[in-house]
């Protein structure tokens, strides 16, 4: 008898020990944050290069603005991993809006877009902020009018859609360029490859707080680090009002009051200021706030509760989000068509 | 086997031990489907934090993710597994009949399976197989230890109905998930109704909660193992929680809740087993958390009818237990705690308790546990029944 046991035992053990042990990680859960797969490009929109060369150039020309001075480029810059360094953007007439400008950078693995998910896909999102009073404020009849008369872009959209310029062709080609916009290959993905000099002991550390501890996975989860859902952190909410309702805006449903898309967190690390209305400055700040429960309100996230995190902890988990910066995305700026 | 056979083979499992600690992964069946650590929703393995009662509470589905997810159908298989394997030492004084024990043991093993059925309908369930014990292999006897179906967000009350076997809410300490070896003495006394409250139960419980954090639960159930099959359950259970501030008191927030259980049992007394007679529990407990300490306190006193005890008036036993609880992170945990029962004079005796003990976690699913524990019962003031207990042992959850 004793020798079965002994028997058993030294199997169980043997057999824990030929676990794969990362790819576990990977693929282990539904939610399991791996490694990005392909772009997933709609059926209506296949790419081209004709489609992605004309997306880029409408992605960095300003006339897309009612003054001419903002393009898609100036709110999402690559030069500040394709988002803005400001709570807040910039419009027209210096006009503010009240959400921060998410990173373009893997944008195509987001569904839906926007922090309040009123478009689905790139293509509805990309046309949204041209028309924006307070962002580009050009009408899109405008707008097609405008890039009709410009024989550069006739002869660009003939050779991408066969047509002259359209509201839909516009949004097509910026959606097509931004499905190129794709920062993977970061420290934490070599990591999942196999590669255990990818990330610092700390960032190990980070990783399982993040899985585990920080609850944090619960919502950034998947290759894209978004659960794709909707969640009430509290952010904006005093004296009994949430600044901005979110959600609440596109549904009606009272349940979304406060509540805002999950965003990505690759290329976290080079993307502040945070949260929806980039109120927090550091990736520490946004921690600390997680740590207490975020703010109180009477629609908070039932998973949102106090993290009892230490400090080391803290910086395990900062170090972490610092392994999800990918491989930069560098794009020259087009000449712009005449 | 030499006892320097069993001494090195003990240090070559533990040796092996720290080549399966990876990163966090491929723990039971819940860690598994979502990909998630333990420390997700276990402070210290297998300990519940906030996060993991707000899942447990919600019939094991993310709160507000229930439409996304995926049931047993659709994920990992849902078995896991738990053992411990270690050194213990069990000394006996005054104690009749009470073997000591001093040898390397492996301890038994749960089977488990839980899971989605689909949207809003969970199964929990725990298989204790039999296990004949001998030297270097602990007694264990076969039993379905829980089987049960929930149904979550019944109503839009947002009431949750569990059916089958369970730990239920008359429990403000889990008995099935506590840090120490050691089990809380007023949960496991029984007086002689034979009720124990650490016992899981059969029957039916409702349960809910509202967002200002007040916890509530009823139940209906079997009760004392005195009841025959043929007995109609007649136990029924109250509890009710107000949290104060965010967390569910486990990790985070501040807990005061009560309890009161109503039952049945049949006299242990062969002339008096055909009738029934009454018996009742109240409790108070308490639990509060400041950043990484957590202190439990308990409170109970139970009644049980003259005739269930074949004395004068009722058997009336009181109890509870202080627990201080340090979580400085996920790595390790310590556990001090003092129980105490008393018992009235004549026929019982009073039980008091010590335990410490220490948990560190060579993996999320992986704890070296080591504690010591002493329990004394006054035998009518004649001579002190002591046992003093020391373990050290790994406790693996796979």
């Amino acid at each position: 008898m004793k020798r079965l046991v002994c028997l058993g035992f030294g199997l169980l053990v043997l057999g824990a020990l030929l676990l794969p042990t990362h790819g576990v990680v990977a693929g282990g859960g539904f939610m399991a944050n791996g490694l990005l797969p392909p772009i997933p490009v709609p059926s209506d929109n296949p790419q081209s290069d004709a489609k992605i060369i004309l997306g880029k150039t409408l992605y960095f020309d300003k006339r897309l603005s009612s003054d001419s001075t903002v393009s898609c480029a100036t709110c999402h810059r690559p030069d500040a991993g394709w988002a803005d360094v400001t709570p807040v953007s910039e419009g027209v007439d210096h006009k503010k809006g009240g959400r921060n400008s998410p990173t373009i950078l893997n944008a195509g693995y987001i569904i839906p877009q926007f922090w309040d998910g009123r478009a689905v896909h790139l293509e509805k999102q990309a046309v949204g902020p041209v028309a924006n009073p307070v962002e580009m404020d050009l009408p899109l009849p405008k707008l097609i009018e405008r890039l009709k008369v410009i024989p550069g872009y006739c002869q660009m959209f003939q050779a991408a859609f066969g047509t002259e310029p359209t509201v839909d062709g516009v949004a097509k080609a910026i959606a097509s360029f931004e499905l190129t916009i794709v920062s993977g290959n970061s420290p934490y993905d070599k990591y999942l490859q196999g590669n255990r000099d990818a990330m610092s002991a700390s960032a190990v550390r980070g990783m399982k707080l993040f899985q585990g501890k920080g609850h944090c996975m619960a919502c950034h989860s998947g290759p894209a680090f978004s659960d794709s859902g909707y969640h009430n952190l509290g952010i904006g909410y005093k004296s009994g009002k949430f600044a901005d309702v979110g959600r609440y805006e596109v549904t009606k449903n009272r349940r979304d009051m406060g509540a805002f898309r999950t965003p990505t967190l690759r290329n976290v690390a080079i993307t502040p200021p945070y949260l929806h209305d980039g109120s927090e400055p550091t990736l520490k700040a946004v921690i600390d706030l997680y740590d207490l429960g975020s703010v109180p309100n009477p629609n908070l996230d039932p998973m949102m509760l106090p993290l009892q995190l230490s400090r080391r902890e803290k910086a395990d988990l900062v170090e972490y989000l610092k392994a999800l910066t990918g491989d930069p995305v560098v794009v020259v700026e087009p000449e712009m068509p005449r | 086997m030499g006892m320097s056979t069993r001494i090195l083979c003990f240090l070559v499992i533990a040796g092996c031990l720290p080549a399966v600690i990876t990163p966090a992964h491929a723990v039971p069946v819940f860690a598994r489907k979502y990909g998630f650590s333990c420390t997700m929703c276990h402070s210290s393995y297998p300990r519940l934090n906030d996060f993991g009662q707000r899942y447990r509470n919600n019939g094991y589905q993310l709160p507000g993710r229930e439409e996304n997810e995926q049931t047993v159908l659709d994920g990992p298989a849902p078995f896991a597994g738990r053992t411990n394997f270690g050194y213990n030492r069990d000394r006996f004084r005054n104690t009749p009949k009470a073997q000591n024990v001093n040898e390397l043991q492996v301890g038994g093993l749960d089977i488990l399976s839980a899971g989605l059925v689909k949207q809003n309908i969970g199964y929990f369930l725990v298989y204790l197989p039999e296990i004949r014990g001998s030297r270097g292999l602990a007694a264990q006897s076969g039993t379905l230890e829980m089987a049960n179906v929930v149904f979550s967000h019944v109503t839009s009350l947002n009431l949750n109905a569990r059916v089958g076997r369970f730990e239920g809410a008359w429990l403000p300490f889990s008995a099935k998930r506590l840090l120490t070896i050691a089990p809380y003495e007023i949960y496991d006394f029984t007086g002689p109704s034979g009720l124990s409250l650490a016992a899981t139960q059969t029957g039916v419980e409702l349960s809910g909660g509202t967002r200002s954090g007040l916890r509530y639960g009823a139940g209906w159930v079997d009760g004392s193992t005195t009841n025959t099959s043929s007995d109609a359950p007649s136990d029924l259970y109250l509890r009710a929680v107000k949290v104060f501030g965010p967390g569910e008191g486990q990790t985070a927030g501040q807990r005061l809740g009560a309890v009161a259980y109503f039952g049945e049992a049949r006299p242990a007394d062969a002339l008096l087993a055909n009738e029934r007679h009454s018996l009742n529990r109240w409790g108070l407990d308490a639990a509060v958390n400041l950043r990484e300490w957590n202190f439990d306190l308990q409170y109970l006193r139970g009644s049980d009818d003259a005739a269930l005890a074949g004395r004068p008036g009722n058997y009336v036993f009181s109890g509870g237990f202080l627990q201080a609880m340090y979580l400085p992170s996920t790595k390790w945990v310590g556990v001090a705690r003092y129980d105490l029962v008393n018992t009235p004079d004549g026929p019982g005796a009073d039980i008091k308790r010590w335990t410490v003990a220490g948990r560190y976690y060579l993996a999320d699913n992986i704890a070296w546990h080591t504690e010591y524990s002493r329990r004394t019962v006054d035998l009518f003031g004649t001579s002190q029944a002591k046992e003093d207990f020391f373990t050290t042992r790994i406790d693996w959850a796979f």
